[in-house]
């Protein structure tokens, strides 16, 4: 018996591939949803990057960023561990550090501005980076692949390497706190009215749902403290989402991915039934750009994302 | 001077059974503040209009409202900053509350949680006459100098996602006020303190940073983040799911340099808390039906011996 074959990913003409010359390269920080409950995100990220002709190079001996939990015991390990992260990256050449997860964003960034706004605070994380011979210089800067997204690639070179365009879905963004909150930390855009997922959504060909729940809190870090009170903050943000015409979410933050892909069933009893499925933010760009669905782990869902693209006429 | 329409919502809880919407025109200049041009529309075209006010500089914390759809103090937002091309503000009464009249609500909830707290200094020799003042050094001070400016405008309150699900939960003010009084070192009520704002939820905060948008700067983010690391350094109700759960991170990563989903869910639970592990088994079966498991056990990264040194260097509290 014949193996099944994959469908063959769409092809992208080469000179599309990349607006550089040369391969950029980028230091890769997954953080630990995308190598444990969420390796569909890892993968899609990987295939995104090779059809965008970027080279994402993974500090494979990074380690967690601290999840914003540890802060909870101790005030200065998420940023030490940090610095030893930065370290590594800068060792390796790559002070540009890209991450694919909200939480890791922010609080890399917070523990990079506490280490650039204070001597001491470096010299206290450089003390302890000596007894293993590391050393942050403070070069590393720490952005979402949602970001490198837009500066680096723009928008309208995106628009031309679209090979399979949504047909007009209607996407709801779901930003997750970490990437835009505080502004202080993050600053990269309005932190109250931000565009950059809709602006992204419209350029792969969807049309971006607006709607008052896009910047408010998924529940994830509650849903051990108190399961009921995170499922109601899932239902209540996917609400707003249905009610304004919604088919699907997309999400820069894994997190966010777990909660609002795992909890609409169980907040159904307040909030009806939404059913939303959500798409990593690679995901959906790597299958607008012409990646095989198939290779995007969309299988892996609890709301399968593949319905409304059938629906839609976008997947057999 | 700028036409500005503000389209208010409308209702008396005494007559309406549902609430409606006003727009009233006035003319002002256009940096002129939401409350000063509400002040104008009461005072010029429609006396019925109700709002709190007291200060109009921001000290008082009477005026907070939605405007436009953002939670804040009207005497301190110039009209010009939110008003669209047409020059209209839509506002409405704080979310999170229930409302009373126009754009008045009952405090009442927010009040209580405060009261909750027994907001006063509670020192050990408060029964007795005291000779002289109770001096704090500077340093100590300092700590509580921020959020002693809290004027207590409710504006985090009602951007908190948490509250807006679950009445339950203290709300950031009143954890950043507990703070106040627990880090301060005259009080003798620490533990107590601890104990309480504990029960009142405390680690129900779901790290969102809506409240880092308090107009007085005390950023009960950082100050609920505080009141957790006293809890764990005073060992308070160590056997509560939210100390578990901040030890029980911090000990996978000394481990294994990553968060290990698994041993986290456990470890937060109760390994041997069997109807809290049955609670979330459903919700895990249907992943592990769609192979979204996360591995039972983590391999460590390279060089974890990195990430422990930092951790001994510390003394990082892992249970």
């Amino acid at each position: 018996m014949a193996a099944t074959l994959l469908p063959e990913d769409l092809p992208l003409d080469a000179h599309k591939r990349t607006h550089s010359a040369e391969t950029k390269r980028y230091g890769f920080f997954p953080g630990c949803v995308a190598k444990e409950s969420c390796k569909e995100l890892f993968n899609s990220t990987m295939l995104l990057a090779d059809r965008l002709g970027i080279e994402l190079i993974e500090l494979t001996a990074a380690s967690c960023c601290g999840a914003s939990v540890v802060n909870d015991v101790n005030r200065d390990v998420a940023r030490v561990l940090n610095a030893r992260t930065y370290a590594q990256a800068e060792a390796l050449g790559l002070d540009d550090v890209i991450t694919i997860c909200s939480t890791c964003t922010g609080h890399m960034r917070a523990a990079n501005k506490e280490l650039l706004e204070s001597e001491e605070r470096m010299d206290h994380a450089n003390a302890i980076l000596s007894k293993f011979g590391a050393k942050y210089q403070g070069n590393v800067t720490v952005r979402h692949l949602l970001w490198l997204l837009i500066d680096d690639i723009g928008l309208d070179n995106l628009r031309s390497m679209v090979v399979r365009p949504l047909n007009g879905l209607r996407v709801a963004p779901f930003y997750g706190c970490h990437i835009i909150r505080p502004e202080s930390v993050n600053g990269w855009e309005s932190a109250r009215n931000p565009h950059s997922l809709e602006d992204l959504v419209e350029a792969i060909g969807g049309e971006p749902v607006d709607y008052a729940g896009k910047t408010r809190c998924c529940g994830f870090h509650i849903q051990l403290e108190k399961d009921n009170t995170a499922a109601n903050m899932v239902g209540q943000n996917m609400r707003m989402a249905k009610d304004r015409g919604a088919e699907a979410v997309i999400t820069p933050c894994p997190l966010c991915h777990l909660a609002l892909d795992g909890y609409q069933a169980d907040s159904a009893a307040r909030w009806g039934r939404t059913d939303l499925p959500t798409f990593h933010l690679p995901q959906l760009v790597a299958f607008a750009l012409g990646v095989a669905p198939e290779k995007l782990g969309l299988n892996k869902h609890l709301i399968d994302p593949r319905t409304i693209l059938v629906e839609r006429e976008l997947i057999a | 001077m700028a036409q500005v329409k503000l389209d208010i919502f409308r209702f008396d809880e005494a007559v309406d059974a549902v609430p409606h919407r006003d727009v009233v025109t006035v003319d002002v200049p256009e940096t002129t503040t939401v409350l000063d041009a509400l002040e104008t529309a009461k005072a010029d075209v429609d006396g019925s209009i109700s709002f709190r006010r007291s200060c109009r500089s921001a000290i008082c914390g009477s005026c907070s409202m939605n405007i436009n759809g953002v939670t804040g103090l009207a005497c301190k937002t110039p009209c010009n900053t939110v008003m669209d091309d047409v020059g209209t503000i839509k506002i409405d009464p704080m979310p999170n509350f229930q409302p009373m009249k126009d754009l008045v609500v009952h405090m009442d909830p927010f009040w209580d949680k405060y009261a909750r707290l027994k907001p006063y200094l509670q020192p050990a020799d408060a029964d007795s006459a005291h000779e002289r003042e109770r001096r704090v050094s500077p340093d100590d001070m300092r700590k509580l100098v921020d959020v002693a400016n809290c004027i207590m405008c409710a504006t985090c309150y009602a951007l908190c996602p948490v509250v807006s699900v679950d009445p339950a939960f203290a709300g950031p003010a009143a954890i950043a006020y507990a703070y106040r009084f627990i880090e301060d070192v005259r009080d003798d009520k620490r533990k107590e303190r601890l104990a309480q704002i504990n029960e009142d939820y405390l680690w129900l905060c779901a790290h969102c940073y809506a409240c880092s948008y308090c107009p007085k700067h005390v950023d009960p983010n950082d100050r609920i983040i505080d009141v957790k690391r006293a809890t764990v350094k005073d060992r308070v109700m160590m056997n509560e799911r939210g100390p578990r759960h901040a030890l029980v991170v911090s000990k996978t990563i000394k481990q294994t340099g990553m968060l290990a989903e698994t041993e986290v869910i456990q470890g937060t639970i109760g390994r041997f808390n069997v109807r809290g592990l049955l609670k979330v088994a459903p919700l895990g079966l249907r992943m592990a039906a769609k192979g979204k498991m996360p591995p039972p056990f983590l391999r460590p990264i390279p060089k974890v011996d990195e990430v422990r040194t930092i951790f001994d260097a510390l003394e990082v509290p892992v249970s």
